[in-house]
């Protein structure tokens, strides 16, 4: 019997979409802890809706700028302004689990993308500073174009990725 | 260098040659095309630039519908869309672009919106995002030596009301043939002609260093830079040398094909943001900027700029300099070509001379930053590291 486990494209797609999810987070968060971010989304257009997909059928997460403020939109929403799709499952895992760098992964044509590429480089740094966050530095050593620079803790960012977007949201709705 | 992964792409079929252009019937009606579209500008049909292909034109089955003269210095969003709005009323079933990169950029800006349906640009911008098959036959003949636009799936369309420059890269828009032809080149101006080459040579080096490069663009980026060391000299000497001309238009077309599919990097980001904050010509930023982007790269690319010193240099030059300091030596060989080309056509030297201020250097520096080119770089700087770069390139 073919050996199947995690390497299934069914199990990929199931952690693709649960570290989109948390990348939905993760980002929300760190434009909330870190000015860099912050910075960053405040160059965007007001009502950009931001989409990273994996073709052909997701998962995908979603955010919005709103007032200058990013929300997390989730999994639901069909395009955005500037849509990033990774070609398939497997070329966005090693991205998504911090195998591979968010550039490499572009020069190796393993995503396209449709819209302003000037908001599309400032995705990328934004992304990047979101891994310094959510990985280790013995991760984001291999894959950051530069050593990360926390301007806090990873446990503090993993309480504000858990609770503090989760009551903002939660306030929101 | 075997890359992990790599794709690259050159479909466009090239006809070069003393009087090339005189198969221009033959493409045409290979591509099962009859009446072309012919787009250029005034200039080149005042200077009988264009004639020429027309004339060529006049002795074929094909019917030329519709002469779109035009085309400005900037692709226009205006432009494009009233480009194929001749191109349908007149019934054309081909585009044959005649120019330098704005031509040509116009030109595959008109196949996004012929076919796709484009209502809006702007819906299409972005990188390998357009699909599907391109449904205009498009043949490409350059008159600058130095865009490679001809044989490269990108395109820079400006829009004028929301002033923005808008990127588009896609296989869709390579053209189905580029023609190169001597007879377009020889009446270019020596300083013209040097910044066009500076462009040609910063594809060749960028495609060479950066993280897409790859066996089949180094050929293209090796082979650039052994026809523009060898016959730019030869052209500045004697501009209507059609041979050499032939050699720097085939340099280009290298180059293009080149960074098409291995991309370029910090020069490129640079210039693109000097051209867009203070207006400096995209080639006369290159030339500047070529050298300072090397240095920056120097210790994570200096073992590729060595390979290229070969190139720059010389056997004889390659030979007696030692490995380590082959990159170095590298880089003072494009400065050695820079100030030949300053004193020969009076190319700037530095972004003062090319009248960037310094106060526009913080603009240039975030403009930069967030250029598409920036990404393939294989060293990626920070907004302080590139203020510097650019203070120094002052």
């Amino acid at each position: 019997m073919a050996r199947q486990g995690w390497r299934t494209k069914r199990v990929r797609k199931a952690v693709a979409a649960v570290v989109l999810a948390v990348l939905g987070r993760g980002l929300v968060a760190s434009a909330r802890l870190d000015e860099r971010v912050r910075a960053e989304v405040a160059g965007w257009p007001d009502g950009t809706v931001i989409t990273l997909r994996i073709a052909p059928f997701g998962p995908q997460v979603s955010w919005r700028v709103a007032g200058g403020v990013l929300e997390h939109l989730g999994g639901g929403v069909a395009e955005g302004d500037l849509l990033v799709t990774f070609k398939s499952v497997d070329d966005a895992v090693p991205l998504l689990l911090g195998m591979q760098g968010v550039l490499a992964a572009f020069a190796e044509h393993r995503a396209t993308v449709r819209g302003d590429l000037a908001v599309a480089m400032s995705l990328v740094r934004c992304l990047h500073i979101v891994e310094g966050y959510l990985f280790p530095d013995v991760m984001t050593r291999r894959i950051l174009p530069h050593p990360a620079k926390r301007r806090a803790s990873h446990i503090t960012a993993y309480v504000f990725l858990l609770f503090r977007t989760a009551a903002v949201e939660g306030a929101a709705s | 260098m075997i890359p992990h992964y790599y794709e690259f792409c050159n479909s466009a079929k090239i006809v070069s040659g003393a009087k090339a252009i005189e198969h221009i019937g033959y493409e045409l009606a290979s591509l099962g095309a009859s009446r072309p579209l012919v787009l250029t500008n005034t200039q080149l049909r005042e200077l009988k630039v264009a004639t020429v292909v027309l004339d060529a034109l006049k002795d074929t089955e094909a019917d030329v519908v519709s002469i779109y003269d035009d085309v400005p210095v900037d692709s226009s969003v205006a432009v494009v869309n009233d480009v194929a709005r001749v191109y349908r009323e007149t019934g054309a079933d081909a585009i044959v672009a005649v120019g330098g990169g704005s031509v040509l950029d116009t030109a595959k800006g008109a196949t996004i919106v012929l076919t796709h349906g484009a209502e809006d640009l702007m819906d299409y911008r972005g990188a390998e995002s357009l699909m599907g098959r391109r449904a205009v036959a498009f043949i490409a003949i350059p008159t600058t030596a130095g865009t490679g636009s001809e044989v490269t799936s990108a395109a820079v369309i400006k829009d004028t009301e929301r002033h923005v420059k808008m990127g588009f890269t896609s296989l869709s828009l390579l053209p189905d043939v580029a023609i190169l032809d001597p007879r377009m080149t020889v009446g270019l101006p020596p300083r013209l002609t040097a910044s066009t080459a500076m462009d040609a040579l910063t594809h060749a080096v960028e495609s060479f260093s950066c993280v897409q490069a790859n066996p089949l663009s180094d050929c293209y980026a090796r082979s650039a830079v052994d026809l523009i060391t060898e016959h730019l000299p030869r052209v500045m000497a004697e501009p209507r040398d059609e041979q050499a001309r032939l050699a720097l238009a085939n340099a280009a077309m290298l180059a293009g094909a080149a960074f098409s599919n291995a991309m370029v990097g910090i020069v490129h980001a640079m210039g693109h943001a000097t051209g867009g904050v203070a207006g400096v010509p995209h080639g006369d930023a290159m030339a500047i900027l070529l050298p300072h982007g090397m240095a920056f790269n120097l210790e994570v690319a200096g073992d590729r700029y060595g390979e290229l010193l070969l190139g720059l240099a010389g056997a004889e030059v390659y030979a007696s300099t030692p490995r380590e300091e082959r990159p170095a030596a590298a880089i003072e060989a494009v400065r050695a070509m820079m100030r030949t080309l300053h004193e020969q056509a009076g190319l700037p030297l530095t972004l003062g001379e090319a009248g960037v201020l310094p106060e526009q250097v913080p603009d240039i520096a975030r403009a930069a930053l967030n250029d598409g080119a920036m990404s393939m770089n294989p060293r990626q700087p920070t907004l302080d590291e590139l203020t510097e770069l650019l203070k120094g390139a002052l």
